[in-house]
């Protein structure tokens, strides 16, 4: 059995892969943080606590009552996954990168990256414990 | 490795930003040139350009300083009858560079260039922290 299908390390991954892609996503940020016309991405945040969007997966979100076939359809339907490119001012150039912003959220993900590595660390911990000390 | 990636991007920032800071101090440093000829046209401002390319080894936009255009605007003129690059009106033209506005663009490329040096700490200590797992 390799390591990498106990669930725990599966995920821990995941979750590894998903900050080293932000951050490569926030390098591009910076790098662009002059170039006129630009505008800053960002990776949505997983959530493991929503339930898969699709058919079926739930009630759905309202829909407006039509009380005559002239009217038309009202869309109530809210998105089902928050975007994160908010934009906090669009200067001049068309540019809309904030430095600080941009400065937290490397910050933020350098930390949260840190929290999985030590998860990850402490599972193998866990691991070496059940084996025992040989020898 | 997409950490080395993301260090890549961060240093093309550094790259276009040391570009501009080299235009700046070419402003600066010419903000006194005068014509060479009596009534000629003395230095003209330079301005840098950015522009967002994409690397295809990266996957990703990098930036890169694009072409180096010339400011338009008007010459400053001083009376100096007595000065060699002074034409029959005794006028001479000095370039249009302001410093006020050079340092303050120069304080922004400084603030860019340290972003991206952020951004590349951060990947080293997020590179770290992943060699680290080996150590237990």
């Amino acid at each position: 059995m390799a390591i990498s299908d106990i669930p725990i390390f599966a995920m821990l991954r995941t979750r590894m892969q998903w900050h080293q892609e932000r951050q490569r996503i926030l390098a591009e940020n910076v790098a662009n943080a002059d170039t006129p016309g630009y505008r800053p991405n960002d990776l949505v945040e997983p959530k493991f606590n929503l339930p898969p969007p699709g058919p079926g997966s739930g009630p759905g979100p309202l829909q407006l009552a039509r009380t005559d076939p002239a009217h038309i359809a009202g869309s109530t339907a809210a998105p089902q996954f928050p975007s994160n490119s908010r934009l906090y001012q669009v200067r001049p150039a068309g540019n809309a990168v904030s430095l600080e912003d941009e400065m937290l959220k490397v910050a933020a993900n350098q930390m949260d990256y840190q929290a999985a590595t030590s998860l990850y660390s402490r599972s193998l911990g866990l691991i070496k414990t059940a084996i025992g000390r040989m020898g | 490795m997409d950490f080395l990636k993301s260090i890549a991007i961060a240093a093309s920032g550094l790259r276009a930003q040391a570009g501009r800071m080299r235009v700046i101090s070419e402003n600066i440093a010419n903000s006194d040139s005068v014509a060479q000829t009596p009534g000629g046209d003395p230095y003209r401002r330079r301005i840098p350009t950015f522009r967002s390319e994409l690397d295809r080894s990266l996957e990703a936009r990098v930036v890169a300083l694009g072409q180096v255009r010339t400011d338009p605007g008007d010459f400053q003129i001083k009376y100096q009858p007595g000065h060699p690059a002074a034409d029959a009106a005794g006028n001479v033209k000095y370039p249009n560079v302001n410093p006020l506005v050079e340092m303050t663009d120069m304080r922004d490329a400084q603030r860019s260039y340290e972003a991206s040096i952020n951004v590349i700490g951060a990947t080293r200590r997020m590179i770290t922290r992943t060699l680290d797992i080996l150590r237990g």
